[in-house]
């Protein structure tokens, strides 16, 4: 997120679509309740059920699921229409705004209201609150992000802040709000299929220059590849690693995979449940590392070839945690791990020897900075600090050059020293921000509590925006307007990123030739630092200060526009918003859109949508929590809210079972809870069950003990096919299914 | 603050409380409840109904004027001067009175005996322990943590995670609603 939860009480408006923090994120959402009650801030949910958040709301809008870039291009059509966008942010400081403009141009409220389902008058409600009461921020969450146009939503939503002027400044920015603990850590460590940690991506220079700092030859790296060509392709996704195993779709691998690992991830709360068990049941090998028993291993029914590891929990490890806002924090070890179990790194540590990479594995650990190169400068290391520095000292391009031990250990020891809502410290942590959010560019830098503050020097926090996407696009600068200036910035206006091959103009200075033969290609890799240094002096951000484009040419759709679902409630609108063609490829697979779109005019045996929520007890796969007596009491059996009018249509009483088919031929088992937070076309239902499958009870499955207090049907045996088209996240939000009394 | 000798009581600000159940899962796992006793409840009234919706938590609310004390047939409560209302298990015969009597269906009864038969009642105590030797091993089984007497807050609003819940000395708590009353614009 580009602002930390303490600052939306700067807000005059925020606005939730596509997140349930009241559920999802309680903690974060104090901050909202709180900002309404500090500075009257007014709150608007754009959401497809009428959730906890929309129970606290001043204005809730019922949108159709799947219809967010509609929704966004109705209000900036009443924003354009009415000339309140910012049109001195706009011109100074974005790109290709002419081009959204177009095609917000035909986004009438009334169309808009066709296609989302929300009145007219609340359209123009909602787009008056939020864009005449600035600086008004939006939250937003998995609702957003897992759609088959989920890569679209994620950018017509900052575009929208744009419009506004809403970038950059306190109260305003974007709440991009993860799902769980440390899963900005998680992806900026780059556990992902298509890039190296810090989204360095996969190109030969990223293996290069990772191979330096981890003290290996590249050449060893490439070894381990079955052919050099499979080290620069992205892997298979979480969403469609089983066809990698089944092969039903196009592949693309060396082999079939053969063996599955998993270790800290719910592998049951990704979508296909059904095809999940075949390629579980298909493999050879399956080893789960974990501190609770993961349902994979009670979804497969194999009786060998499975290996159930007892992983420490995070009580008994030690190490950093990077929070939503980009802060990291350190955690201390509570107690040593207990019985047999051993913690993640140990638990990779001992693979690493067994498969004979220990050596080079842990070499990073033992190396360090002398001189502007990698040298290795002790034969032992100690964890996690020398993984710490490690990270530092490699990971430039999020700016974590700041995050040594030794600071994020202090801040941890000293909580009581930082204002819990500007994170600003006091005493001894005066002039730093907790956990130093990222970008931190050096070991003097406090972080960045919110992102692209120009009214802020650069060693203060403050940067413009980053330029990644070249000099020029159609022979437009990319870089911002020399009006632009950053404070305290010696180069006036925009400028483009720090290189070794242009410092010297951009900056005005002179390297000497020491520094010269020190200083790395560009300041993304440059272990020397002296890049940062010159950047330091002059007060300039190393990733420059250019124009944020409100188009991406890389895409299939540059400006984002409205598709229907893959399995649209509305056939009459497919044939003018289709989806995108199939794609051939997309990580390692072919994956359907067109083709599956248009297969047949799916909302006539299956007329309802199907949402899915989380409830507050419990968390992915609620594997964890299930096994605590008082938190299965809350939600003691898996269940799926559904209108009362829709339910006894179908003879489905309160608290009837129940049986929901989808359109690929699953079907769920579960009790109908009458609600009224669901209107009569949809229904909705926790992603947080297991242990029940398609109607069968798979207990006698769970090793002896390890049955949690509740189990249930897998919302995920029914979500429906359908991914992102660059992501490749799977399309939990927008299905469709049919309900039959059991 | 006030010089006024404190009154502990407790408050659950409707416009902050989103119903996820920190405050009565922290209560059961502090002071290790049987499932089927609920020392604190969380409530949502017209769930999911536009509008409508809206939750708190309730527990004993520590009455300055206790009813389950006055109807208490063997006379088992007994107010502290800070107004926390606690009861002997040792004298209670599990009759029920107090749970016809209470106006917040605060008192608990175990019901896993045979047939049914109640057993001694339960409540919220507001981590005030009981009568027995304070932090003893034997107030801790019958009553639950003593947190009061270690100075810390009960363990429901320590949990609460939009503060929602408030507990403390009336006028404080009284103070605090007021500013949030006042920022908000309404909700008194």
């Amino acid at each position: 997120m580009t602002q930390q939860f303490g600052d939306a009480v700067n807000s005059k408006v925020i606005m939730m679509i596509g997140a349930n923090s009241a559920v999802a994120n309680p903690i974060g959402f104090k901050h909202f309740l709180q900002a309404k009650d500090r500075n009257g801030t007014k709150l608007i949910v754009v959401d497809p059920i009428y959730t906890k958040s929309a129970a606290k709301a001043d204005l809730y809008l019922r949108i159709r699921s799947g219809t967010d870039i509609a929704f966004v291009y109705g209000m900036l059509h009443i924003i354009f229409k009415n000339g309140w966008e910012d049109k001195e942010f706009i011109d100074t400081r974005s790109y290709a705004m002419d081009q959204i403009r177009a095609e917000a141009a035909k986004w009438t409220p009334e169309l808009t209201s066709d296609v989302t389902g929300i009145p007219v008058e609340q359209i123009i409600q909602a787009t008056t609150l939020f864009a005449q009461n600035t600086p008004s921020a939006i939250a937003w969450s998995l609702g957003i992000t897992q759609h088959s146009v989920g890569s679209s939503n994620t950018r017509i939503l900052p575009v929208l802040q744009i419009a506004l002027g809403n970038m950059g400044k306190k109260g305003g920015g974007l709440y991009i709000i993860r799902g769980h603990d440390n899963v900005q850590g998680a992806t900026d460590m780059g556990n992902l299929a298509d890039s190296l940690s810090g989204y360095y991506g996969l190109a030969d220079p990223a293996w290069k220059y990772f191979a330096e700092s981890w003290g290996v030859d590249y050449e060893w790296l490439k070894g381990r590849f079955f052919d050099k060509k499979w080290m620069n392709e992205p892997g298979f996704s979480l969403a469609k690693w089983w066809q990698g195993v089944l092969q039903e779709e196009k592949t693309y691998s060396s082999s079939p995979i053969r063996a599955v690992w998993i270790q800290g991830t719910g592998i049951t709360s990704m979508s296909q449940q059904a095809k999940i068990k075949e390629a579980l049941d298909k493999v050879d090998l399956v080893v789960i590392a974990e501190p609770f028993v993961n349902e994979a291993a009670v979804l497969t029914s194999r009786k060998d070839g499975i290996y159930i590891l007892p992983v420490a929990t995070q009580f008994e490890s030690e190490g950093t945690v990077t929070a939503t806002n980009r802060s990291s924090q350190w955690r201390s070890k509570v107690v040593e791990p207990l019985y047999e179990s051993k913690a993640d790194e140990e638990v990779m540590f001992l693979f690493a020897k067994k498969f004979g990479f220990y050596d080079q594995y842990v070499q990073g650990m033992k190396m360090d900075i002398k001189d502007g190169k990698v040298v290795k400068v002790k034969d032992d290391f100690k964890w996690p600090d020398d993984a710490v520095r490690e990270i530092a000292r490699t990971i430039k391009s999020i700016g974590l050059s700041g995050w040594t031990p030794e600071r994020l250990r202090k801040h941890q020891e000293n909580w009581h020293m930082f204002d819990p809502v500007t994170l600003e410290g006091k005493g001894e942590m005066k002039g730093q921000y907790y956990g130093l959010p990222w970008p931190c560019w050096d070991d003097k830098h406090p972080g960045s509590p919110i992102l692209y503050r120009r009214d802020v020097p650069v060693a203060e926090g403050g940067m413009g925006f980053r330029n990644r996407f070249g000099l020029e696009h159609n022979g437009v600068s990319q870089l911002a307007d020399k009006s632009v200036t950053v404070a305290g910035s010696k180069v006036e206006g925009g400028y483009p990123q720090l290189t070794k091959e242009n410092i010297e103009k951009v900056l005005s200075i002179t390297l000497s030739e020491d520094e010269k033969a020190q200083m790395g290609v560009n300041w993304m890799m440059d272990f020397s630092g002296i890049i940062q240094k010159k950047a330091r002096e002059a007060g300039v951000c190393v990733y420059g200060n250019a124009k944020a484009r409100t188009i991406v040419w890389e895409f299939p759709d540059p400006v984002p526009l409205h598709r229907e679902p893959l399995h649209s409630p509305r056939w009459d609108l497919v044939a003018k918003y289709p989806t995108y063609e199939d794609q051939p490829k997309n990580f390692r697979v072919e994956v359907k859109f067109k083709s599956e779109q248009q297969k047949q005019d799916w909302s006539k045996d299956f007329p309802t949508m199907l949402v899915s929520m989380r409830v507050v007890n419990l968390s992915g796969a609620g594997m964890l929590e299930r096994t605590s007596k008082y938190l299965s009491a809350i939600t003691p059996e898996m269940f799926a809210n559904i209108h009362p009018d829709l339910a006894l249509s179908h003879g489905i009483k309160d608290r009837d079972m129940m049986w929901i088919h989808a359109p690929h031929g699953t079907k769920i088992k579960v009790k109908a809870y009458h609600n009224h937070s669901v209107t009569p076309d949809r229904i909705c239902m926790p992603y947080n069950f297991a242990g029940v499958f398609q109607g069968i009870d798979l207990s006698a499955n769970y090793p002896e003990g390890t049955k949690p207090y509740a189990i249930g049907e897998s919302s995920n045996t029914i979500t429906n096919y359908g991914f992102d088209v660059i992501t490749q996240i799977s399309e939990f939000n927008a299905g469709l299914c049919r309900v039959e009394k059991a | 603050m006030s010089n006024e000798m404190s009154r502990m009581k407790f408050f659950c600000d409707d416009h902050r409380c989103i119903e996820c159940f920190a405050c009565s899962v922290g209560c059961a796992e502090a002071h290790e409840l049987p499932t089927g006793i609920s020392r604190r409840k969380v409530i949502t009234l017209h769930d999911g109904v536009e509008g409508k919706e809206v939750s708190t938590s309730i527990a004993c609310m520590h009455c300055t004027d206790a009813p389950c004390e006055q109807v208490c047939p063997v006379d088992c409560f007994y107010i502290r001067e800070d107004g926390i209302v606690l009861h002997d298990k040792n004298k209670c015969i599990g009759c029920g009175y107090c749970l016809y009597a209470c106006p917040f269906g605060a008192p608990q009864f175990p019901r896993d005996g045979a047939f049914g038969a109640k057993g001694a009642m339960d409540k919220c105590t507001m981590c005030a322990g009981g009568p027995l030797e304070t932090n003893s091993e034997k107030e801790r089984h019958l009553y639950g943590q003593n947190r009061i007497a270690e100075g810390k807050v009960p363990m429901c609003a320590a949990v609460c995670s939009t503060n929602a819940l408030l507990v403390g000395d009336a006028e404080s708590v009284s103070a605090i609603y007021r500013k949030r009353v006042a920022g908000r614009g309404k909700g008194a």
